[in-house]
């Protein structure tokens, strides 16, 4: 399945949003931000789109808030 | 529900203070109870004393009185002569005009002579006042005057009563007369002695002396004859005097001579009251001074002064809440301000955590590639030309794996110069803290 880009407001909440999908068993990868996503934050997290939702889910549970999906 | 710590603090306060009234009225009451029960109990025994003063007085007044007419040069040549008509009419002047009930000369075989209060002759002999008095001797006593004699001076009516309890129900008749009397020798020239003069008060329905003793000492008295009120100034409800009902409390006082004081209901009031044996020149109680002041008197007080102490509080528990609304405000504002501040500092210090946990995870997940990467390059080198590909697509991603560890690590510096002013900022908090609990500067 094709990867999903999850971005963030500050590098901060991309490490606390590692750490909670880690916890929360779904695995993702820190990537360089992708020149065509628009954040301040440096960092983004590289997800497989079977999990996306599980994502969500799990960072909404911790109070992360998601900057944007980039398909 | 949780109670924030300004909600907790206040409420603390406000029950301290209702709490300190609470029992502060309850003592008061207690001990202003006992205390002027006490004060009025010796109120009552003063004032019954003073009572039992004017009583006293009355009988002097008696005696001297008979005692005087005794040596009345008109009344003796009215004895010696036998002049009936003479006597009476001096013995009724003299006795209207000195306030007495009966005034009766007798010979000195004590057959009436004359009688203040009428032709109405016959023996005295075994009276044992005018027994005495045709000895010589000057006598003043309280008396039970019998129902003959007092026919015989036509004061029966006076006497006469039906006693009531305190249902109103008839329990007993008096028909004997409570009387102040004093007995005295007629003397002629010769020092012998031709008769006596015996003479008194019949206290029954006789309120000059019980009005006396109430102008002068305030409260209500009474006078009882055996354990029934036969004269008195207690109000009953609809304002007439209270006699001729029972004072059941009398019974013990007549019985053992000893005096009483305590409360006693009358005329629908409750009483602290004192009650004195009277007794006669034979020391037998026939009956006894009341005297007693209203328990609402004390009630009163006992309720003026725990109002004054109920207002009093309310108005220190509003001054205490003035003074200490603000203080218990800046408490609790310091108190969420340093709250913040560890907050923001555990939420920094969490970060820091975080990103060491994550650097971590991710520099191992680096080394793995790497590591994989050094294996493709060795099988390339070992002629397997089919795995460049591979190779190349590896080292893309750790290039872009060693731009995330360098943003991490610039991140993780800069995270760690805050963490060292976060540390400054707790130990702060907890100065401020050790400052506001303990008055003291860390």
């Amino acid at each position: 399945m094709a990867d999903v880009i999850l971005f963030f407001g500050t590098n901060a909440d991309t490490m606390i949003a590692t750490k909670t999908l880690k916890d929360a068993g779904v695995t993702a990868k820190m990537i360089p931000k992708p020149a065509n996503v628009s954040t301040t934050s440096n960092l983004c997290l590289s997800i497989d789109s079977g999990v996306e939702s599980q994502a969500k889910t799990a960072l909404a549970g911790a109070g992360v808030a998601l900057g944007g999906v980039v398909k | 529900m949780r109670m924030s710590l300004r909600v907790r603090l206040l409420g603390t306060i406000i029950g301290a203070i209702v709490l300190f009234f609470i029992i502060s009225v309850i003592a008061a009451r207690l001990v202003l109870q006992r205390d002027l029960v006490d004060l009025g109990k010796t109120e009552v025994t003063n004032s019954g004393g003073a009572f039992g003063g004017y009583w006293d007085s009355r009988k002097d007044q008696i005696r001297l009185l008979v005692a005087q007419d005794a040596l009345s040069d008109a009344l003796r040549k009215a004895v010696q002569s036998n002049n009936v008509s003479a006597l009476q009419d001096q013995l009724s002047n003299i006795a209207r005009t000195s306030g007495l009930s009966f005034l009766t000369i007798v010979d000195e075989n004590g057959n009436v002579v004359a009688r203040a209060n009428g032709p109405e002759r016959g023996s005295l002999k075994g009276n044992p006042l005018i027994a005495r008095a045709l000895t010589g001797e000057t006598v003043s006593t309280a008396a039970l005057l019998d129902p003959a004699f007092l026919s015989g001076e036509g004061l029966a009516p006076q006497a006469q009563s039906d006693i009531k309890n305190s249902d109103g129900k008839v329990v007993e008749h008096v028909d004997k007369g409570l009387a102040l009397v004093a007995a005295a020798p007629i003397s002629d020239a010769n020092e012998r002695t031709i008769g006596a003069i015996y003479g008194g008060i019949l206290m029954n329905h006789y309120y000059d002396l019980v009005d006396q003793a109430t102008r002068a000492l305030g409260g209500a008295s009474a006078l009882l004859d055996g354990n029934a009120i036969v004269a008195s100034t207690i109000q009953q409800p609809d304002g007439t005097r209270a006699v001729d009902v029972l004072v059941p409390n009398a019974s013990d006082v007549i019985k053992s001579g000893q005096a009483y004081t305590g409360p006693d209901t009358q005329g629908g009031t409750v009483y602290l009251v004192r009650v004195d044996p009277i007794s006669d020149d034979q020391n037998t109680v026939i009956g006894a001074r009341w005297y007693g002041i209203p328990m609402s008197r004390i009630d009163d007080i006992i309720n003026h002064t725990t109002l004054t102490v109920l207002i009093w509080g309310f108005i220190a528990m509003v001054l205490a809440l003035v003074l200490a609304i603000p203080i218990v405000q800046n408490v609790s504002n310091t108190l969420a301000e340093r709250s913040h501040q560890v907050r923001d500092a555990a939420k920094e210090l969490g970060v820091i955590i975080v990103g060491a946990e994550v650097s971590g995870d991710h520099v191992a997940a680096t080394k793995a590639a790497v590591e994989k990467s050094g294996n493709v390059i060795a099988a390339v080198a070992g002629g397997d030309t089919n795995r460049i590909g591979e190779l190349k697509s590896l080292n893309d991603e750790l290039q872009s794996d060693m731009i995330v560890i360098d943003t991490l690590s610039q991140e993780m510096g800069n995270r760690m110069k805050q963490a060292v002013d976060r540390v400054e900022q707790l130990n702060e908090v907890a100065g401020g803290l050790n400052q506001l609990v303990t008055g003291e500067s860390a």
